[in-house]
C-alpha cells in the first residue's frame, strides 16, 4: 500500500465515477493507486462502472445496507483502516455530507465538503471549494494528511482512464450498532427531473403573480427545447413548482448552455447555482436587478410582456 | 408525554455574506474584517429547540463558539427562547476550523452534563459546510440525523423527516440525538422588545479550552484558507431595449441563435 493511495466513495454510483476520474487526473505520483469502495445494497453493475472509470481496485463491501449514517461511516472506517489512503474523495451529497462528517469525527481527519476543483502536490492538497453562501471561492489547503475531500456533483471530470486488470477484494465487518432506524422512504413529489442534465433551462422567479401564470413559462420552455427551473420562493414557498426544479445553494446546481432567467432578483444563494451556466439571459422589470451583473443578454421588460412575445419569436 | 430534559443549540456568529465586498482590484474578501451576523439556519434551530421545550418540558441551553461577537448570536438564541447561553472561547478562536469547533462542542456537552436532544443548522451561512453536526455527534458517539424538516419529539427519542435531494427519510432515533435542521422546519419567531430587552441582560457563561481539558495544539488548524475571492465569470452584457416586445424577442432569438445555443 502506497502513502498517496485514494479512496473514493460515493452513494450515487455515477458520482463515485466521476470521483474515480478525478483522482486519476492527478498526477500519478501523487495518486499512484486509486480505490472504489462500494458498501452493501450497491447495485450489481457498480464494480465494472468503476473499474470502467478508471479505478485500480473496486472494494465490496458484504452485509445488509444500511441508511445510518453511524453503520455507513463505521463500514468505511474499516477499509479506510485496511487501505490507508492519503486522500479520500466522497461526493457532496447530503448523504455524503453527513457520512464524511461523521466518518471526520472518528478519524479525526481534516475535511472540506461543497469542493469544485483539488490539486495535489508535492507540498499538499489544495481544494477550491465554495464559501460565503456561494458568493465567493475559497482555496484551502491541508495542514495534514489524510485528508476527506467532499466533492460536488457535476464538478469536471477528466475522460476515464480503464486499466487492464482491476483489482476486485471483498471486505467483511461487522458492523456497529445502528443509532437510528429508517422508518420509511417516499419519493419526492415531482423529483423525476434531473435538472443539473439540462441543456437549456428556463428559470422563473417571484416575478411570477400566479401559479396559473407557469403556463406562459412552461410554452417558453418548450420553445427552447427546456427544462423549467425555479429559485427558492417557488418551491419552498409558495409551492408552485416541486423541489427538482429549484436552483441554488439549497437546491440544485446546474451547468446548461443557456440559462434564461425570468423575474428572478439574482440573489446570491441563487447565483451559485447558476453560475457555470453558459450563456445567460435575464428578463426583468427593474433595470437594477443583481442578476443582469451575470447576463449576456439583458431584456428590462414586464415578463408579462417578453415571454410571450419571445415564444412567438421562437416559434416563427 | 415524558418532559424532555435538556435542550441544547448551536449558534455560529459567522461572516454575513451580504454585506461581505471584495477588493476591487484583487477580488478577494478579507474575512477577518467582514461583518458578522448570526448564521440562518440556526436561528430555525433555537426556535425549534424552544418550540420542543414549550411543548415537552426541559430547559434549553445555547452554545456558541467564537471571539466576542458570539455573544451576538446568544443574545438572539435567548430572545427567541433559550433558558442559558454559553460562550466558548480562548485565545486563537479566529484559527479554530471545523474540526475545533466540533472538538469543542463535544467538550462543551460532557462539561455541561450531556443532552437529550441537540439542534444545529445543516450549514452554516458563511462555510455552508455540514460538517459540525455530523462530525460532534461522532465523537461522541451519538445518533445525528441531518436535513431534518420536520421533528417530532417521541418518549425516548425523536422522529424525524430527513430531506433528501430526491427523496425524504421517515427516521426514527433515541436519545441523545443530534439534529440539524434548515430553514423549512419552521419560521423563526421575531422576539418581541420585552424579550430584547431581557435577553441583553442575560449572563453569559464563558467557557475556554483548558476548562474542557483540550490543549491548544489539539485546536491547530488542519485546514487552512489560502484566498477567499469572488469568482469572475466574464459576461458579455448586451442590452437588449428601445423596441417593442415582439422586436426584442427577435434581436434575442437571432442572438442565441449566433451563440449557437438553440436547439
Ligand atoms: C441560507 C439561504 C439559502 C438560500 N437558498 C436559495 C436557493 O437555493 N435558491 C434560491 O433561489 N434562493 C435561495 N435563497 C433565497 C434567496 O436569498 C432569495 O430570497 C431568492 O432567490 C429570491 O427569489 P426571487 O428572485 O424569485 O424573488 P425576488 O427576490 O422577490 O425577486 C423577484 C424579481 O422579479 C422581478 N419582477 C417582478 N415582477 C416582474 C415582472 N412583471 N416582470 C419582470 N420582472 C419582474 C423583480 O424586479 C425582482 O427582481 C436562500 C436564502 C438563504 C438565507
Ligand atoms: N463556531 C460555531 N459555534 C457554534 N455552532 C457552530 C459553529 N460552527 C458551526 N456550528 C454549528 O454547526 C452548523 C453547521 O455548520 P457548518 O459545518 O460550518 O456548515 C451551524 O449551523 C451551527 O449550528
Amino acid at each position: 500500500m502506497s502513502e498517496a493511495d485514494v479512496v473514493c466513495y460515493s452513494e450515487e454510483i455515477g458520482l463515485a465515477a466521476d470521483l474515480v476520474r478525478i483522482a486519476r487526473a492527478l498526477p500519478a505520483e501523487m495518486a499512484p493507486k486509486v480505490h472504489a469502495v462500494l458498501l452493501p445494497g450497491a447495485a450489481a453493475d457498480a464494480d465494472d462502472r468503476l473499474g470502467a472509470a478508471g479505478a485500480h481496485a473496486v472494494h465490496r463491501v458484504a452485509g445488509t445496507e444500511s441508511a445510518d449514517p453511524h453503520v455507513v461511516a463505521g463500514l468505511l472506517r474499516g477499509v479506510v483502516a485496511a487501505l490507508e489512503p492519503s486522500l479520500l474523495l466522497f461526493g457532496s451529497t447530503k448523504r455524503g455530507r453527513e457520512v464524511a462528517g461523521r466518518l471526520a469525527g472518528l478519524l479525526d481527519l481534516p475535511a472540506l465538503t461543497g469542493v469544485t476543483g483539488l490539486r495535489v502536490t508535492a507540498e499538499g492538497v489544495r481544494a477550491e471549494r465554495e464559501t460565503l453562501s456561494g458568493n465567493a471561492v475559497a482555496v484551502e489547503r491541508f495542514a495534514r494528511r489524510p485528508a476527506l475531500v467532499a466533492v460536488l456533483p457535476g464538478t469536471t471530470a477528466a475522460a476515464a482512464l480503464p486499466v487492464t486488470a482491476v483489482e476486485r477484494r471483498e471486505h467483511t465487518a461487522a458492523p456497529p450498532k445502528a443509532l437510528s432506524e429508517r422508518i420509511e422512504v417516499r419519493p419526492k413529489a415531482g423529483g423525476q427531473l434531473e435538472i443539473e442534465k439540462a441543456d437549456r433551462i428556463v428559470t422563473i422567479g417571484r416575478g411570477l403573480k400566479k401559479k396559473e401564470d407557469l403556463a406562459l413559462i412552461e410554452a417558453l420552455a418548450r420553445s427552447l427545447g427546456a427544462e423549467v427551473g425555479c429559485t427558492r420562493p417557488l418551491a419552498a414557498e409558495a409551492g408552485w413548482l416541486s423541489d427538482d426544479h429549484w436552483i441554488g445553494l439549497t437546491g440544485h446546481r446546474v451547468h446548461p448552455k443557456l440559462y434564461v432567467a425570468v423575474g428572478v432578483s439574482g440573489a446570491v444563494q441563487h447565483l451559485v447555482g447558476m453560475r457555470t451556466s453558459k450563456v445567460v439571459v435575464a428578463v426583468n422589470k427593474d433595470a437594477n436587478a443583481p442578476i443582469f451583473a451575470q447576463a449576456d443578454y439583458r431584456i428590462v421588460g414586464d415578463l408579462y410582456q417578453i415571454v410571450p412575445a419571445l415564444t412567438k419569436a421562437l416559434a416563427g | 408525554m415524558t418532559p424532555l430534559g435538556k435542550i441544547g443549540v448551536a449558534v455560529k456568529h459567522g461572516v454575513d455574506v451580504g454585506l461581505t465586498r471584495p477588493d476591487r482590484s484583487t477580488g478577494e474578501v478579507n474575512l477577518s474584517s467582514a461583518p458578522r451576523k448570526t448564521s440562518d439556519f440556526d436561528r430555525n434551530a433555537v426556535e425549534e429547540a424552544v418550540r420542543a421545550r414549550e411543548k415537552h418540558g426541559g430547559s434549553v441551553t445555547a452554545i456558541s463558539v467564537g471571539g466576542p461577537s458570539a455573544r451576538e448570536a446568544l443574545r438572539e438564541a435567548v430572545a427567541i427562547g433559550a433558558d442559558e447561553a454559553v460562550l466558548v472561547t480562548g485565545e486563537g478562536w479566529a484559527q479554530w476550523d471545523t474540526r475545533a469547533v466540533a472538538r469543542l462542542l463535544a467538550a462543551a456537552w460532557k462539561h455541561l452534563g450531556g443532552f437529550d436532544l441537540f439542534l444545529v443548522g445543516e450549514g452554516s451561512t458563511d462555510h455552508f459546510a455540514g460538517l459540525v453536526g455530523p462530525r460532534f455527534a461522532a465523537e461522541l458517539g451519538v445518533a445525528d440525523i441531518a436535513y431534518a424538516r420536520k421533528l417530532t419529539i417521541e418518549a425516548e427519542g425523536v422522529l424525524a423527516e430527513k430531506d433528501l435531494e430526491r427523496e425524504v427519510e421517515v427516521v426514527r432515533a433515541r436519545f441523545p440525538v443530534v439534529v440539524s435542521v434548515g430553514q423549512e422546519i419552521n419560521t423563526p419567531r421575531l422576539p418581541t422588545f420585552m424579550a430584547n430587552l431581557k435577553a441583553s441582560k442575560k449572563e453569559v457563561k464563558t467557557i475556554g479550552p483548558a476548562e474542557l481539558g483540550i490543549p491548544p495544539d489539539q485546536l491547530a488548524p488542519t485546514v487552512v484558507v489560502e484566498r477567499v475571492a469572488v469568482p469572475d465569470i466574464p459576461r458579455k452584457q448586451v442590452v437588449l431595449s428601445g423596441a417593442s416586445p415582439d422586436e426584442l424577442a427577435q434581436r434575442l432569438r437571432d442572438a442565441l441563435r449566433g451563440e449557437g445555443v438553440l436547439p
